[in-house]
């Protein structure tokens, strides 16, 4: 468990996902509209179809140079200020896989240029220098809390004063490799997903999916407070049967939220095991707030989930109007699951949570400064 | 006389998962086979889909279906008698 000393401010947020930006990704959540398609798991290899969110006209299939350099450089073209990857203005980059499909590739093609794509370090580094980053440059990865990880470095140096602001930049592209691995787990198979919904079957879908967040000690009309990560090292893929892992979690964020009207965004994947944990830990915690949770109109953007979706959080409480779970079939997991869009004004917050293999579990509150 | 599939089944486990020190005939046909006495997990389960799926033919679409037939050798025995093409089991 940690928590920031001091709370900065989220001074800038911005994500990209199929639908664009986070205006229009927001846009198309409310309005009910799903990124997810039917592909062949293996791409040109083919195999099951299962519903993956892929950038508009981006194929499943691994490229050198990665086809998804382009939406990435497009990304950071919104990214304020400069400077970035110096002592005082440091750089995160989190992300689950990076360009782990490039290992992949280098075993289907033979070409080992697809090799200086396939680990963190490697791809991170053509990424620093794409974007003209200087060397202050560190990896970060932890599953789906990647995110969540790089996000609370950065509010610590930052409140620290080690760094005078800090950027996070999260990013996560499909692949033939990742979808694949999903799909041996079964829980990516040809049903769509239905996040926090009681079905007879859980599944997931998977998104493209890329974010960055700036901190600063003091601009911004958000704060970022009650950062938690536990991680209970029960198993690699499974969560302790108590839920314990996900009421832990929630213990530093619920203090952080006494006396505030939160939402809460779950993680929600559309597993029903992880899903009924989660919702019974958020009720517990946050008995009179309502849940959503957008990985049935996104897919689950992976290690960049954690900041691409408070990229759509933040647009929620700007336009006043938070999109609810997919339409879907199966009665929701609890009462305050959010079927549908609700307004935000009521609020003076939103509350944040992720959770990743291993039983790694994240959450944070962003409220008004 | 041992049903054939029982046994073949029970043998398959021993092999894919390299359990050492265990026979396949001790094996029970009705305890959980994830989370029982051969101590096996989700990573396990697996790995043991992946090879009954190019064994038998079958598909396992689900999780919740790949639970439900791994709740014992006696209980994977009835799904893949139930799914697969006659000519793959065993006689």
């Amino acid at each position: 468990m940690a928590g920031a000393a001091r709370s900065p401010r989220l001074s800038s947020c911005g994500c990209l996902t199929p639908f664009g930006n986070a205006r229009e990704t927001h846009a198309a959540l409310v309005r009910g509209e799903s990124a997810l398609r039917h592909v062949a798991v293996l791409g040109i290899g083919g195999g099951d179809r299962v519903p993956l969110a892929l950038l508009p006209g981006r194929e499943l299939d691994d490229t050198n140079p990665p086809a998804w350099l382009d939406a990435l450089r497009s990304l950071a073209l919104s990214i304020p200020g400069e400077g970035w990857g110096s002592p005082r203005r440091p750089v995160f980059i989190t992300g689950s896989n990076f360009g782990v499909g490039g290992l992949y590739a280098l075993r289907r093609y033979g070409d080992p240029s697809f090799a200086a794509w396939g680990a963190p370090p490697s791809c991170a580094e053509q990424v620093r220098k794409m974007l003209g980053f200087g060397p202050d440059v560190s990896i970060l990865s932890l599953a789906c809390v990647s995110a969540h990880l790089g996000l609370l470095q950065a509010t610590r140096v930052v409140a620290s004063g080690a760094a005078e602001r800090a950027l996070v930049l999260s990013f996560d592209f499909l692949s033939p490799f990742v979808a694949g691995g999903f799909h041996a787990l079964k829980i990516l198979n040809g049903d769509f997903p239905a996040p926090f919904r009681e079905r007879a079957s859980g599944s997931i879908g998977l998104g493209d999916g890329a974010a960055f967040a700036v901190i600063s000690p003091d601009e911004g009309d958000w704060v970022v407070e009650g950062q938690s990560l536990f991680n209970e090292m029960h198993h690699f893929t499974s969560n302790r049967p108590d839920g314990s892992g996900f009421a832990r979690c929630m213990e530093s964020v619920r203090e952080a939220a006494l006396g505030l009207r939160v939402w809460v965004k779950g993680h929600g994947t559309g597993t029903l095991e992880a899903g009924r944990l989660e919702v019974a830990a958020v009720v517990r915690a946050f008995p009179d707030s309502p849940i959503t949770g957008w990985k049935g109109g996104l897919g689950h953007t992976l290690g960049s989930c954690g900041l691409v979706e408070l990229a759509v959080a933040l647009e929620s409480m700007r336009c006043g109007t938070a999109p609810g779970v997919q339409e879907a079939s199966g009665e929701p997991m609890a009462p305050a699951v959010a079927a549908k869009a609700f307004p935000t004004g009521q609020f003076d917050g939103v509350v944040l949570a992720s959770n990743a293999f291993g039983g790694a579990h994240a959450a944070f509150l962003i409220r008004h400064a | 006389m041992p049903d054939p599939l029982i046994s073949k089944l029970k043998q398959l486990i021993v092999e894919t998962l390299r359990l050492e020190d265990i026979v396949p005939e001790e094996i029970p046909d009705n305890e959980p086979l994830v989370g029982g006495g051969l101590s096996l997990d989700s990573i396990d389960a697996l790995e043991l889909v992946v090879r009954l799926e190019k064994e038998f033919g079958i598909k396992i679409a689900t999780s919740e279906e790949a639970k439900s037939a791994l709740a014992s050798v006696a209980a994977l025995g009835s799904y893949i008698r139930a799914r697969a093409d006659p000519s793959r089991l065993p006689s």
